[in-house]
């Protein structure tokens, strides 16, 4: 049973040992060419000249490409084809590449692009959401709105009412390994592209589109990134093409790695946030009606931005149940680094903001914060209750036709058609899908009692009655996070296995591994399947020319998509060999177990590799592909209706900080977690991602602060100015439970993703810091984040003195 | 980095000749200098260092006076003053990483002057004394803005002397994403008075905070700072926090140096 067990990740050993391979250590031919890319050191203007003499004349240099030289257009956009490689007569943030340096050496190249002379008009910059908003600087038409009930009428009835709004900055990702591709040119044109990317088909189809080639000319390999967290989604694109186009025009490999100062500047970070909102609310602190103004800074060009800025509005309710909603998205374009998918992608934000009106709604009610949480719950489901099988889909629809269209990009906008209604009765969303797996009420209990949250919030109140310059807080936050991509044709997946006559395994999937754990899941899949251990299991690169068209490694699909195509492929092949095996046993196929290493029948059994011999020698076809798609979505995102998602992945956590009144300074005390993976395929991996992921969120609210100069230059752009968490930086107190469930849907052996909804767990260090600052005085801090030393200390004061 | 020559003398006589070409700049751990050149913010011509000049590298009592040569890394500052003067032994152990420490030199950081560098405050809180080959000079007069000191071209900082106080405290209040002070404030206090050094906070580098020396002198408590207050204005706002908050910061640190101190 491999299924379900704490197995270390399956390239521990080598992470470890600095044996594991990432792009820029896979040896490359002698000739190979490194390159480098001008950049725009203006936000916003018009390129007045470029004389690039001088780059062309440094030392090593073989070529030097702008623009112009390009054999065809290149773009790498994932959505709009807003993202020229290089730019084209004006530049749209500073850090745009602008020209590629193509040199022997990778210093070579970096030397010789600072010799450029770049003449630019520099023009007024949109930078900031209220330059944006004044400017009429968006995306779409204008804003987009779900609606449920009557907000407006339902919030002047209520007996109370509040308004107010919150700040919530970026992030960096940060991924240990930065941004690279090599690519190798093939005979007759074609082109093999290494690269760290999520999304190995987007680099495909873009490299394709940029050599005119058709896609079946590319081959695109990622063996594993050194983290992704979503900045590798689209972010990938441009060192990939550049590299593909760079080896066109030379005929010589090329490769790529952004210096990390170069990639922070040129790579798009999470979307910083402003939302608005006005609520009403009753005694008890129920909401009655409520409307959120999310404002999103998209950057340059609209990348992924559709999709995040939807999904912050798909979890602008978070846990809770709300009758009368309106919620109002606006995309807004700037002058700044073209902000991308970023774990949790956009549901984070989104549910800061609700979580703000949870905390304000009980400071305002002088109530414990987890009763006006509990009050505002969705219903839990019925225990046990199973979901019922999915009604067979409709395959019959129509397909885009646009050929440059990038079809397995979340950028892709197409809408489908009507989606069924809810069924009558049933508790919905804002944008009407059914809430039927809700497991927060009873997993709230459980943390409740689990981390002595009264007995705790009885000692933090006396703490802070005998403490004047210390204080301390604690908040209970839920996450229910909705897994699927919202586009809902990308919610398949390929994958392709081969049994070799030794027995041994070859597993291939459309799934990338960037730290994550998913090889490891996936081959615990086939050995389940095969009933074998897992060593005779192969985990090999993802690679286009094995598994087509593949989606993203995103929206923590990851296991959900691969494990099930692993699944249907390993299946495939079991079921001809124990069709086999009954055959000559007069059994029926049926009645064949594999287990133990050994394939059973009636008394008898033989050896895997035995019956792997026996198939082959019979003529058996001993490969399959496998192919999985995810049943019952069925979303409008311009109506703001259906079911965008197959399930809800949950859970809870309760977090205790410190602040020193004095300065602002905090730590997180402790941390207690409940989280629900369903029925884990791997304990271990999956704590690893509840950890790092509330490491990572608390990182993004706290220390993780990211600043532009007023001429849209980003000052933090560096470790050395922007500050990550580190190991010292974790809770010294961390208790974290995996909530022993199943997933009501039939998803693989009843787990639920764990990529991104633990990063949300860590709002509950946000509102911690928040009820410090809250027992300073007698106002609502309304602490923004991030929550420096410098913005708990305002808050501070905003308590004691009232906002100013 | 553009081209550039190094000596390396073997006394402080011969460093002397060496940076008597004005060309020429002295190089002591290279914690500064090095990024600069990097950046190419500095064009020397020659580099003479300073860390071959043994006769630079101590840290020893004689009377009531710590000596330490201008070439003493912090990290033997931190080991070898401990036993003397714990407070300054704390601060260079505090500088940077162990990297930084076992390279950089006190010599180094009193001549760069750094505005958010930890040794002025220690050197002007303590009231020392900087040798150089020529003169000695107070540190109250060495200290002249944003990277500007007394020292004339190819002057070497040679010794530092720190009369003992009472009582002492370096408190830092970091960045921590640099770990560089975003504000931190060496106090001492000797027989005659109390001196109160803020680095990281001004916009014109190290100064000391006389209303807060006053105040001290009186009363060498926490709790007679806590009125006073540091005006915003010639404070750093920058990105990693504003001047207000850096005024502010300053009261608190100080009011933790005094509570080090009588610790």
């Amino acid at each position: 049973m491999s299924v379900g067990r704490p197995i270390p990740h399956d390239a521990a050993v080598l992470h470890v040992t600095g044996t594991a391979r990432y792009v820029d250590d896979i040896p490359a031919p002698h000739d190979t060419l490194h390159l480098c890319f001008g950049l725009s050191d203006t936000a916003c203007g018009e390129i007045v000249a470029m004389d690039l003499a001088a780059v062309r004349s440094a030392p090593g240099v073989v070529a030097v490409l702008a623009a112009e030289d390009l054999p065809n257009s290149a773009d790498t956009s994932p959505s709009a084809h807003d993202e020229p490689l290089l730019a084209t007569g004006r530049v749209h943030h500073m850090g745009q590449p602008l020209f590629l340096a193509i040199a022997n050496s990778h210093l070579a190249a970096r030397k010789a692009v600072r010799r450029a002379s770049v003449e630019i008009r520099e023009e007024p910059a949109i930078l900031s959401i209220d330059d944006a908003l004044a400017a009429d600087s968006r995306f779409e038409e204008g804003p987009r709105f779900y609606r449920k009930g009557d907000a407006n009428r339902a919030i002047a009835a209520a007996p109370h009412r509040l308004e107010g709004r919150i700040e919530i900055g970026g992030q960096e990702h940060f991924y240990l390994e930065g941004q690279a591709a090599l690519a190798l040119p093939q005979e007759g044109g074609d082109m093999v592209v290494h690269t760290s990317s999520q999304h190995p088909t987007e680099i495909q189809h873009k490299v394709a589109d940029a050599l005119g080639l058709p896609m079946a000319a590319v081959r695109v390999e990622v063996r594993r990134m050194g983290g992704g967290f979503g900045g590798k989604e689209s972010q990938a694109n441009a060192l990939a093409v550049a590299c593909a186009v760079a080896a066109r025009v030379t005929g010589r490999p090329c490769r790529m790695r952004y210096d990390r100062d170069d990639d922070m500047v040129i790579t798009g970070k999470r979307h910083d946030f402003r939302i608005d909102y006005r609520a009403g609310y009753d005694d008890d602190g129920r909401i009655r009606g409520i409307e959120f103004r999310q404002f999103a800074r998209c950057g340059w060009s609209q990348d992924l931005s559709l999709p995040v800025a939807d999904r912050a509005m798909l979890h602008a309710d978070n846990a809770y149940l709300l009758d009368d909603v309106t919620i109002e998205s606006h995309r807004l374009k700037t002058n700044t680094q073209s902000a991308t998918a970023f774990r949790g992608f956009g549901g984070p934000q989104g549910m800061v903001g609700i979580e703000r009106v949870m905390d304000e709604i009980a400071h305002a009610l002088g109530c414990d914060p987890v009763k006006v949480r509990r009050a505002n719950y969705y219903a839990d489901a019925a225990p046990g209750d199973a979901a019922p099988a999915p009604a067979p889909l409709d395959d019959g629809r129509d397909a885009p036709a646009d050929t440059h269209a990038d079809l397995t990009s979340r950028g892709t906008t197409e809408t489908r058609g009507q989606p069924a209604p809810p069924p009558s009765g049933a508790q919905t969303t804002p944008y009407h899908m059914a809430v039927e797996d809700f497991v927060l009420g009873e997993m709230t209990e459980r943390l409740v009692e689990s981390a002595d949250y009264r007995g705790r919030r009885e000692q933090v109140r006396a703490w802070n009655a005998g403490n004047e310059i210390l204080k301390r807080g604690l908040a209970l936050t839920p996450v229910k996070f909705g897994i699927s991509f919202t586009l809902t044709h990308l919610n398949q997946a390929g994958a392709l296995v081969h049994v070799y006559q030794d027995g041994s395994v070859h597993l291939n999937h459309g799934g990338t591994e960037m730290g994550q754990g998913l090889f490891r899941k996936v081959s615990q899949v086939a050995a389940h399947r095969f009933g074998v251990p897992l060593e005779r299991i192969r985990i090999t690169a993802t690679d286009t020319g094995k598994v087509p068209n593949t989606s993203a490694t995103a929206a923590s699909s990851g296991s959900d998509l691969n494990g099930m195509a692993v699944k249907a492929a390993c299946d495939t092949i079991r079921d001809r060999i124990a069709r086999l095996i009954a055959e000559r046993h007069q059994a029926r196929a049926a009645d064949v177990r594999f287990g133990g290493d050994r394939v059973h029948v009636g008394g008898e059994s033989y050896g895997w590799e035995e019956a792997v011999r026996l198939a082959y020698e019979n003529r058996v076809s001993l490969s399959a592909t496998g192919f999985y798609k995810t049943p019952k979505l069925e979303w409008d995102r311009i109506a703001g209706r259906g079911r965008p998602f197959f399930y809800f992945a949950q859970g809870v956590a309760a977090t205790e900080v410190v602040i020193d009144t004095l300065t602002g300074e905090n730590r997180i005390l402790r941390t207690d977690i409940l989280h629900d993976c369903g029925a884990s395929l791997n304990p271990a991996v999956d704590m690893g991602q509840i950890e790092g992921g509330f490491v990572q969120g608390a990182g993004w609210l706290t220390t993780e602060e990211l600043v532009w100069t007023d001429k849209g230059r980003l000052a933090t752009h560096a470790p050395s100015t922007y500050k990550i968490p580190a190991c010292s930086d974790r809770p010294r107190v961390s208790n974290v439970s995996l909530w022993d469930g199943r997933n009501r849907e039939d998803t693989i052996y009843r787990s639920k993703a764990v990529g991104e909804p633990p990063l949300m767990l860590a709002i509950s260090v946000l509102m911690a810091l928040s009820d410090a600052c809250a027992a300073c005085g007698p106002h609502y801090p309304a602490l923004d984040a991030p929550a420096t030393p410098e913005r708990v200390l305002a808050a501070v004061r905003r308590a004691r003195e009232g906002a100013r | 980095m553009y081209a550039f020559d190094i000596k390396r003398p073997r006394s402080v006589e011969e460093a002397v000749a060496a940076l008597a070409d004005g060309e020429a700049q002295a190089l002591g751990g290279g914690q500064t200098l090095i990024p600069t050149l990097r950046q190419r913010l500095a064009d020397p011509g020659t580099l003479v260092s300073l860390s071959g000049i043994a006769e630079l590298k101590y840290v020893r009592m004689e009377g009531d006076v710590l000596r330490i040569g201008g070439g003493t890394t912090h990290a033997q500052v931190a080991r070898e003053a401990a036993a003397h003067y714990p407070a300054l032994a704390s601060l260079a152990g505090r500088i940077g990483d162990p990297a930084v420490r076992n390279r950089g030199t006190i010599g180094g950081s009193l001549a760069n002057n750094d505005p958010s560098a930890c040794y002025p405050a220690g050197a002007l809180g303590s009231n020392a004394t900087v040798v150089t080959g020529a003169r000695e000079i107070a540190a109250d007069d060495f200290f002249q803005g944003l990277f500007e000191t007394a020292l004339d071209e190819g002057e070497i900082v040679t010794e530092v002397r720190f009369p003992v106080p009472e009582a002492a405290r370096y408190e830092k209040f970091i960045q921590p994403a640099s770990r560089f002070a975003l504000v931190a404030v060496f106090v001492a206090r000797f027989a005659g008075g109390v001196r109160v050094a803020v680095t990281g906070a001004s916009e014109s580098g190290v100064f000391r905070w006389a209303e807060a020396e006053a105040a001290l002198a009186a009363d060498f408590t926490p709790e007679v700072v806590r009125g006073l207050t540091v005006q915003a204005e010639g404070m750093i706002g920058d990105l990693h926090g504003s001047a207000e908050y850096r005024a502010h910061l300053v009261g608190v640190i100080t009011r933790r140096a005094v509570e080090g101190a009588l610790a």
